[in-house]
């Protein structure tokens, strides 16, 4: 991580496009009443905005104070931020959340905790698929059974 | 007086509802506990199933996963640096450190005792005092609605994370969030880009889920190669010198805790946050600093989201205006019964006030047996391996965020909101301001409009309230402090202030 005076890397970056955002969201606000009144609907959001966008110039400010990150280039704040393994979870998690209309929520869970468990755990497909059929029971029973959800069927089963 | 007794003992001799009273705790202490399921969630969804039941069988059972998963929320909170909750927030902040230092059980075991005793001073204070702290209640104003709001978020802000700019940024953005939807006052659409799922805005449980659960999964990838932290659960009971150290506190924490309760719209989440500044700045010499696992920064939260239990009955039972979220649900659940909650229920059903009494006390007594004995199973969980834990923790945020409404789209936005919650947290920015921001937003919008209208639309008349009033009056000062206080020679100072003691 960083020591309290370094900055981590892409800090400087992140803040400006906090400013930029913030910025953003300020005329994004602004377009809902404009400066009609004191009580119209875009003043608590031109409020809110207002002060992410001070905010945000103080943490820019901060991040331009401070020392450079040890590892500030391109790569090192690929890896510091993109992880493999962060970017092939959060694409399978993307994966798990396109296929639960035609999959149903209850298969997706299974495919989701059976490839992760596997690739994360790595003791072999075995444990990964007794682990994910007693968890997806498990699931089925807390929420089906007990809260009475009706969870996503999928199209494919209809 | 007998009779009142009989009302109060109702759930105590009824072996039907005392059976639905401890299930009822028991669950909640576990929904509670499991990220991604959220006591307001759980209650939400016994309502639907339970409006066929007698009333009281209702509301013991909805008592009971109440007080359950306001304790609840904290296990997880200490266990695994995920509050199940938003009055769980303040109790990771040295929970957590306890933990990993090996104090799992110790930590969960007076967190426990403590929360029981807040919880019973909160019903102490609902049975006692419920006409006085309603009469204080009343006479807050919209615009001492909006500054504690502010106050609260802040609040977290400056509690938690590295500086003060990014916990205001962090509490302007979930303010922003909780500004999605359509204006409740004029109808106006507001950041909702033609979506017909944005005009009914995000619901706060799946904010809450995606940056707490999703995000926190998501940095926990990073750690998957680090051995899980076993728990060290040798001594569950704690020491009686303990409790008897921090009783003080305690009583203070649960007093404070059941007058923020009180507060219509304010529930455990500030209760709890308040406390833990309270606790912080009357501790002058911590035996471990405060933020590292400091006992008085545990026990502070603890018993006073528990005692804000009774408290948020209070505005409820006797005016109609739920004390938070869950006794809001509990309000419905009154209507569907055929009662009225408001200043006739406790003279024209006196059984129904002191059978929720009765309720309350009894689930805090089964809240210290369970809490007492279940923490050996429980804390395995964090020795479950991340590789397992991580992709269950998305399932249930997924099934958790999609039950609220029984809407798919909730499970994308929990999910993006936990990817916008990693980033933020790489950089140092705590999720905890986000989430009361979307809380809290949506009410200080409509008090700031209320008091503005109030005010003609004059900012000096409105500047002139603020600092007429005697509650805003102190609300202004604390709010004015708070500011004073993150200035840098202000920081400064204390800094060497400090050093020299």
């Amino acid at each position: 991580m960083k020591t309290p005076d370094t900055l981590r890397p892409g800090e400087r970056l992140f803040a400006l496009l906090l400013v930029l955002f913030a910025g953003y969201a300020f005329w994004e606000s602004y377009e809902i009443s404009g400066f009609a009144g004191l009580t119209t609907g875009g003043v608590m959001p031109m409020l809110a905005s207002g002060v992410m966008g001070v905010t945000a110039l103080f943490i820019l400010k901060d991040a331009l104070r401070s020392p450079r990150a040890p590892d500030a280039s391109p790569a090192g704040v690929i890896a510091y931020l993109f992880p493999l393994r962060v970017v092939l979870f959060t694409l399978l998690v993307g994966l798990f959340v396109a296929v639960i209309p035609s999959l149903g929520f209850l298969p997706a869970s299974g495919g989701l905790l059976f490839v992760s468990i596997w690739a994360l755990w790595r003791k072999g497909p075995v444990w990964a698929l007794v682990l994910s059929l007693l968890s997806v029971g498990a699931i089925y029973v807390l929420f089906r059974v007990v809260f009475q959800v009706v969870l996503p069927l999928g199209s494919l089963w209809r | 007086m007998m009779e009142t007794l009989g009302y109060f003992a109702t759930s105590w001799t009824d072996p039907y509802l005392l059976l639905i009273t401890a299930l009822g705790t028991f669950a909640g202490i576990y929904i509670g506990a499991i990220p991604g399921l959220s006591v307001t969630m759980a209650a939400s969804i016994l309502i639907s199933f339970t409006f066929k039941w007698d009333v009281n069988e209702a509301l013991a059972l909805i008592v009971g996963v109440y007080v359950g998963g306001v304790y609840g929320g904290a296990r997880t909170a200490i266990l695994l640096n995920i509050p199940g909750a938003p009055s769980a927030i303040a109790t990771a902040l040295d929970g957590y450190p306890l933990a990993k230092k090996g104090l799992a059980g110790e930590a969960i075991g007076l967190s426990t005792v403590m929360s029981v005793m807040g919880g019973l001073v909160g019903v102490l204070a609902l049975a006692l005092a419920a006409p006085l702290i309603a009469d204080f209640a009343i006479k807050f104003t919209s615009r001492d609605y909006m500054l504690l709001g502010i106050i609260g978020i802040l609040l977290v802000g400056t509690l938690s994370g590295e500086s003060f700019a990014k916990g205001a940024f962090a509490g302007a953005l979930g303010v922003m969030i909780g500004m999605i939807g359509l204006d409740p006052m004029t109808a106006e659409t507001r950041f909702t880009y033609g979506s017909i799922n944005l005009m009914g805005g995000v619901p706060f449980v799946v904010a809450m889920i995606g940056f707490f659960g999703v995000a926190q999964a998501l940095v926990q990838l990073e750690h998957i190669d680090t051995a899980p932290i076993k728990q060290k659960v040798s001594r569950i009971i704690p020491a009686w010198s303990d409790v008897r150290r921090y009783l003080g506190l305690g009583l203070k924490s649960s007093g404070l805790g059941t007058m923020i309760g009180a507060l219509p719209g304010t529930g455990g989440d500030i209760a709890a946050l308040l406390a833990y500044d309270q606790a912080k700045r009357s501790t002058k010499n911590p035996d471990v600093p405060f933020g590292e696992g400091a006992k008085e920064g545990l026990i502070a939260p603890e018993t006073a989201n528990n005692a804000a239990v009774g408290g948020a009955f209070v505005p409820m039972l006797t005016l109609g205006i739920p004390g938070d979220a869950v006794t809001a649900i509990i309000i419905g659940a009154l209507y569907i019964h055929g009662l009225k909650p408001g200043p006739l229920l406790l003279s024209d059903t006196p059984h129904l006030f002191w059978f929720i009494v009765g309720n309350l006390t009894l689930a805090n007594l089964f809240l210290l047996v369970f809490g007492l004995t279940g923490i050996r199973i429980f804390t395995k969980v964090v020795e479950c391996p991340r590789a397992i834990l991580i992709p269950l923790i998305i399932i249930l945020s997924a099934v958790g965020a999609y039950a609220i409404q029984n809407n798919p789209v909730h499970i994308t936005w929990a999910l993006a909101f936990g990817v916008i919650g990693y980033f933020l947290i790489r950089y140092g920015f705590q999720v905890g301001p986000i989430i009361l921001g979307v809380i809290l937003g949506p009410m200080i919008d409509a008090n700031y409009r209320r008091a503005m209208i109030g005010a003609q639309e004059d900012i000096g008349t409105f500047l002139y309230d603020l600092l007429s009033n005697p509650i805003s009056l102190v609300l202004t000062c604390a709010l004015v402090l708070m500011f004073l206080n993150q200035l840098p020679f202000v920081k400064n100072r204390k800094r060497r202030a400090d050093q020299r003691v």
